[in-house]
């Protein structure tokens, strides 16, 4: 009964989130057609073995399938989406609620939506395979099979990223949080090259045992049931069923603690420094360098915030994961460099894509001493560069020398900063016109129903349009070989400049025709 | 004055406004959130906007400072019209805005030399007026607290002291006593009267009787997004106090006592 107004209040919380609002309505149409789309693609990939009626694809094909679903509900939330806490924890810490009813509430209201929906759908396949394969009773463990492997999927989801936003809050544990997610990136790894050094050697074997290891580990258990029923091998089904639900019982208690604690607030980070006297607040600001002026000013701010932000800071920290993690593991298996960029900046740049909505209404305060667009748009994009480059550098430097090709090393920056200035130069305007609040939440990884879609989306398009924007470049760096790696820094940091530079006067433009309205969009709560 | 007098209007009057509300309109979706107010605020007064929650108190004043843009209507501060000419508008303005959401991720020191960088103002003068707003409102000048950690009574006095730092003629406050225990509150009273005795002109917000009967000189009383009464003090007082006149003007519910019985 409990969790059934759990659910409600969820649906309620979304419904009452679209109306009146086209923009919402459409972003949620949008994700409703991709959430189908992948629902109907996933089934027909799922269902293909069970009508070609092959036993050993079916095997292969649902456990690693199923493998990299749950993967996905890990790490998809944490890079692209963010996590629906329309239902924000701290909001029940006053109702009588028993510690059970609240986590099973929050459960269920965390499996009600489209990604959920979606993913349940796709995996349906399995049961048609399953029921293909081995009859009636294999389909209908397979059908307990997916319903489990559902319950991973969200649990997973939910309990890694309140862990890492608790994680992220305290100044002590933070360090541990990006260690801890830097293994699981790099537990990534190897497997990603298995998988791409099999598929180059079309070493089908591989597969399959990889595929047979990963059906008995949480991650594939739930959706290999029914074929252990159709292959005869009775015996194994209650042995994985232990091993899912031991899984989800583990990650629920998880979840609890974690709640448990972002229920009880942030807490005060003691940094209730000495009290002893400055000589100058100005410089307490800028730091020696920063100019005394407006801009040293803005910039100055803005820094702080990338650092003391949790939600900025959460990016920044995806940021140099990924950065790292991808171009090695791409670059350690020989693929090119071209692509890993395109993406490494895409994520810098989507960065700054809600950047006015990390700040809400405290962006009034520069409305108010009348910082003009150019300035505004400026400084936030000096700030943050002044994180992404070095990175850049760092990213090119470790690429190159993890791959052993050092000369390559000045033209993969060029590339590297010229997708960050085409990133740039596509965020910046969309950050003025396509803003949207966030909700006051302790988890830097919550947005508001609907959010979720839109940041997505909004990763995708950036990824798209740096994309088709860098084409030449890429065309250039593949055909001229070796000319590219000598001219490649110089070219790709002019096209970078030149691209910021348009996105940026456009976004300029336009801020100083809509600040009050931005500051609107922005302010939680309209 | 270089700037014209609307016609039937006095032109000592006009130049004496330090704020000048015409006809502001602002509909959200299909709520009328603020149906025509027009308002004087004549320079040197302490003007307190009075008005039950949900009143557009909030609204009217965020579309004199220039934070929200009217569906209709003219803000005029100081002369120049927050709309047309926003730099001059803005310039001798201070803002305590709603809420007091401020970039609270700094230190108390770290936002004054914000506040008074962004107003184009020199860093030694910065460094002097921030040591000297922190001492007098007591937030300590060497705390390295975030405001975000600060009290509610503090987050409203460092508002303040952003508000007050690049020394405006008007100063426009949502709200400054809310949430405010009575000391800061004292405090902060006290620096306004001083504020306006030395020729300054503030405007603010509030649902308190008697905060508002306290300091302030001239009133307006806003419900449903229409200007019910304004005028000085004694003139919207007349004989009875001012809470009656409010709850009267704003038809607030007469109580019968036989409601929540059960308490």
């Amino acid at each position: 009964m409990a969790v059934g107004t759990f659910v409600r209040l969820k649906l309620r919380l979304q419904v009452n989130g679209l109306r009146g609002r086209p923009a919402r309505i459409t972003i949620f149409v949008l994700g409703a057609v991709m959430a189908g789309f992948f629902a109907i693609a996933g089934y027909a990939i799922f269902a293909i073995p069970g009508v070609a009626d092959n036993a050993r694809a079916a095997a292969m094909l649902l456990q690693l399938g199923g493998s990299a679903l749950v993967l996905g509900w890990l790490f998809f939330p944490l890079v692209f989406f963010g996590v629906d806490e329309s239902l924000d924890p701290a909001r029940f810490a006053l109702f009588p609620l028993a510690h059970r009813t609240l986590i099973t509430g929050l459960f269920a209201a965390a499996l009600t939506g489209l990604p959920a929906l979606s993913t349940l759908a796709a995996t349906a396949g399995m049961v048609s395979t399953a029921a293909a394969l081995g009859g009636a009773f294999a389909a209908v463990t397979q059908l307990v099979g997916i319903l489990l492997g559902l319950l991973l999927c969200v649990a997973v989801s939910r309990a890694v990223t309140s862990a890492f936003a608790t994680g992220l809050r305290s100044r002590r544990s933070r360090d541990l949080a990006v260690v801890l997610f830097a293994v699981m990136a790099a537990l990534l790894g190897p497997l990603q090259l298995a998988l791409l050094a099999g598929a180059e050697r079309a070493d089908w074997d591989a597969f399959a045992v990889l595929a047979d290891v990963l059906g008995w580990t949480p991650f594939g258990a739930p959706y290999s049931l029914g074929l252990e029923v159709a292959g005869g091998r009775l015996w194994a089904v209650p042995l994985k069923l232990l091993i899912v639900a031991a899984t989800i019982v583990v990650l629920l208690v998880w979840w609890g603690a974690t709640l448990e604690k972002a229920m009880l607030g942030s807490e005060s980070r003691g940094r209730r420094g000495t009290d002893r006297e400055i000589a100058s607040p100005t410089a307490l600001l800028l730091g020696r360098r920063l100019p005394r002026s407006r801009f040293g000013a803005l910039v100055a701010r803005e820094r702080r915030y990338w650092w003391r932000e949790t939600r900025r800071r959460a990016a920044l920290i995806t940021l140099v994961v990924a950065g790292f993690f991808l171009p090695i593991s791409i670059s350690v298996s020989g693929g090119p460099a071209g692509p890993m960029a395109v993406f490494v900046g895409a994520i810098a740049a989507i960065a700054l894509a809600n950047q006015f909505g990390y700040e809400g209404s405290a962006y009034s305060a520069n409305i108010t001493a009348g910082v003009p667009g150019r300035v505004e748009i400026h400084s936030r994009a000096a700030a943050h560069a002044m994180f992404v480059l070095p990175l850049l550098l760092l990213i090119a430097l470790v690429v190159g020398a993890v791959s052993g090709r050092p000369e390559r090393i000045a033209g993969d920056l060029g590339l590297l900063i010229a997708t960050y200035g085409v990133g740039l130069g596509l965020v910046l305007p969309m950050s003025v016109r396509a803003a949207y609040s966030l909700p006051e939440s302790t988890s830097p990884f919550a947005v508001s129903s609907g959010g979720g879609a839109a940041k997505g989306l909004l990763t995708v398009a950036v990824m798209f349009g740096a994309l088709i924007a860098t084409v030449p470049l890429q065309i250039l760096a593949f055909t001229l070989g070796a000319v590219w790696w000598w001219i490649g820094l110089p070219v790709g940091i002019a096209f970078g400049t030149a691209a910021y530079l348009i996105g940026s006067g456009v976004a300029a433009e336009s801020l100083d025709r809509r600040m009050p309205e931005l500051l609107s969009t922005v302010t939680a709560g309209r | 004055m270089t700037v014209p007098a609307p016609r039937g209007a006095d032109p000592t009057e006009q130049a004496a406004a330090a704020m000048s509300l015409r006809g502001l309109v602002k509909r959200f979706d299909t709520k009328l959130a603020v149906s025509g107010v027009s308002l004087e605020v004549p320079a040197g007064s302490f003007y307190g906007l009075l008005g039950p929650n949900g009143a557009g108190k909030t609204t009217t004043l965020s579309m004199a400072v220039g934070l929200l843009r009217p569906d209709a209507g003219q803000a005029v501060l100081l002369g120049s019209d927050v709309w047309a000419d926003p730099v001059a508008a803005k310039a001798r303005l201070g803002v305590l805005p709603d809420g007091v959401r401020l970039f609270d991720r700094l230190t108390g020191p770290e936002l004054l030399a914000y506040h008074g960088l962004l107003r184009g103002m020199d860093a030694a003068t910065v460094d002097q007026r921030a040591r000297e707003l922190l001492d007098v409102l007591e937030l300590g000048t060497g705390n390295r607290t975030l405001v975000v950690d600060y009290s509610a009574g503090m987050r409203k006095k460092i508002g303040l002291a952003c508000a007050l730092l690049h020394a405006p003629r008007l100063l426009v406050l949502d709200e400054p006593f809310e949430a405010v225990d009575p000391v800061s509150a004292a405090r902060i009273r006290e620096i306004l009267q001083r504020y306006v005795a030395g020729g300054g002109t503030v405007i603010f917000s509030s649902h308190v009787m008697e905060v508002v009967e306290r300091l302030c000189s001239h009133v307006a009383i806003l419900s449903d997004g229409v200007l019910r009464q304004h005028g000085t003090l004694d003139s919207v007082r007349g004989d009875s106090s001012l809470e009656e006149v409010f709850v009267r003007v704003v038809g607030g519910r007469v109580s019968t006592g036989s409601e929540l019985a059960w308490l």
